[in-house]
């Protein structure tokens, strides 16, 4: 999952978490998620390294 | 000597033109042999009337040119000609019959004390672009919060991909950025730089933002920016375009249509990407507030435990009070019919060797030993015969 889709999940699991009346059951899958994807996310922040590629010179396109 | 021309020939009420029919004619030969056209001069008694009007003369060396330029179109504009001034006008010549004069019907005035043809020719697509709805802030587009690819329209050795590769790399490593070459510059930079951004249609590299750009140079360098043809295919680019040109002066066409212009190449990198030490902060108070929202979560939940089990103990104190009162009861009428207490009014239990208790004659032939138990203890005993049934 890309991290934009991960952070957004993150943030609607917070909300939820604090703004709705779940049952335990309910709040801790939805923790156990939330913590989840914060590994996820921590995770790509530190590992990533920057990636540069050339698009193939197709027609028109040389410099 | 040659005949006298007659110039009275045809001098009657007739043959004369009235001078409404000449000038009539007159305009309409002018109006035919001149369409509207461009027409550079400069600037004299300006005068704008009240009614909005312009009337000036264009002159230069040779000749003047008699000008009105209505309020329709130089209320467009945004200031008025003064007098010495070089402009180029379009417009359209015609004869003003009334006062019998030549003049020119100015559409549009442009000055030409900066930049002369090039701001002539960028006026013009800018003025195209405009009519197309291409410059409509409407249509600039939201730059995505986290990017997954960035495509880079450059030079591939020229400054600004390595300060944008710099850039990205510090702020946000996560992205890919995939470089379109083009020749930004010289001939045949237009048609370079068009096909690049084609490239990122429908269909073509799948990204999320497109940084178009090189690094400074000068004003005449930047022509591949200002044209026409360019700013269309970056308006026409389908995810957001940053176009940094590294100008801070000079404002392209293709920043005026792009969905934001950036300053120089880095700061387009700047703006097409988040910088990770924010996001880790951010990251790190939606992992506080996750724990947080559980706690509370939980915290609630025990909270209804406790009252629960408030009212369950107590009823079971009742229950257990109800059974004690019970067991009283039941034990006073247990011990009222122990046999223990019908001993000690007297009876006595014969019991057998088995331990059976003898309650009847057949079970006590003569000779039987049997033990007999009163109130105190029990003795041995033997029938002796004796007896009778009753």
């Amino acid at each position: 999952m890309d991290f934009g889709k991960q952070l957004e999940r993150l943030e609607a699991i917070v909300r939820r978490l604090e703004a709705e009346d779940l049952d335990l059951d309910e709040a801790l899958k939805l923790f156990e998620e939330g913590v989840e994807r914060l590994r996820a996310a921590r995770e790509q922040l530190t590992q990533a390294e920057l990636k540069v590629k050339k698009a193939l010179t197709g027609e028109g396109a040389g410099s | 000597m040659g005949t006298p021309l007659d110039l009275f020939a045809a001098a009657s009420a007739e043959g004369a033109w009235t001078v409404g029919e000449v000038t009539r004619r007159a305009r309409a030969v002018i109006e035919a042999g001149l369409p509207p056209l461009w027409v550079r001069g400069e600037v004299s008694g300006f005068k704008a009337w009240r009614s909005g009007h312009w009337y000036f003369t264009l002159r230069d060396k040779a000749a003047q040119l008699r000008c009105v330029m209505f309020s329709r179109e130089n209320r467009l504009l945004p200031a008025a000609p003064a007098d010495g001034m070089q402009v180029f006008t379009f417009g359209r010549p015609t004869l003003w019959e009334e006062k019998g004069e030549f003049r020119l019907t100015v559409l549009e005035l442009l000055s030409t004390e900066q930049g002369g043809l090039w701001k002539l020719a960028f006026e013009k697509a800018k003025a195209a672009l405009l009519k197309d709805g291409l410059l409509d802030p409407a249509r600039k587009r939201r730059l995505p919060p986290f990017p997954r690819r960035i495509a880079v329209v450059t030079s591939p050795d020229g400054a600004a991909l390595r300060d944008i590769e710099a850039v990205v790399a510090r702020r946000w490593p996560l992205v890919e950025l995939v470089l379109v070459a083009a020749q930004v510059q010289g001939d045949g930079a237009e048609a370079s730089v068009c096909a690049a951004l084609a490239r990122l249609g429908p269909g073509g590299l799948d990204v999320d933002v497109v940084i178009v750009g090189r690094g400074g140079g000068a004003a005449e360098d930047l022509w591949t920016f200002n044209s026409e043809r360019v700013a269309r295919a970056v308006a026409a680019v389908p995810v957001p375009v940053i176009c940094a040109v590294g100008h801070e002066t000079d404002v392209t066409l293709c920043d005026l249509v792009a969905d934001l212009r950036a300053p120089t190449p880095s700061a387009a990198a700047e703006a097409a990407t988040p910088d990770q030490a924010d996001v880790l902060v951010h990251v790190a108070h939606l992992a506080e507030r996750l724990a947080r929202g559980l706690t509370q979560r939980s915290q609630r939940v025990l909270d209804r435990l406790d009252r629960t089990g408030d009212r369950l103990t107590g009823a079971i104190a009742a229950r257990l009070e109800r059974s004690r009162a019970l067991l009283t009861a039941h034990g006073a009428r247990l011990d009222a019919l122990s046999p223990l207490k019908i001993l000690a009014r007297g009876y006595a239990v014969a019991t057998g060797a088995d331990g059976r208790v003898l309650k009847r004659m057949a079970q006590l032939p003569a000779g039987t030993s049997f033990r007999l138990r009163v109130t105190d203890g029990a003795v041995g005993a033997r029938v002796d015969g004796s007896g009778e049934a009753s």
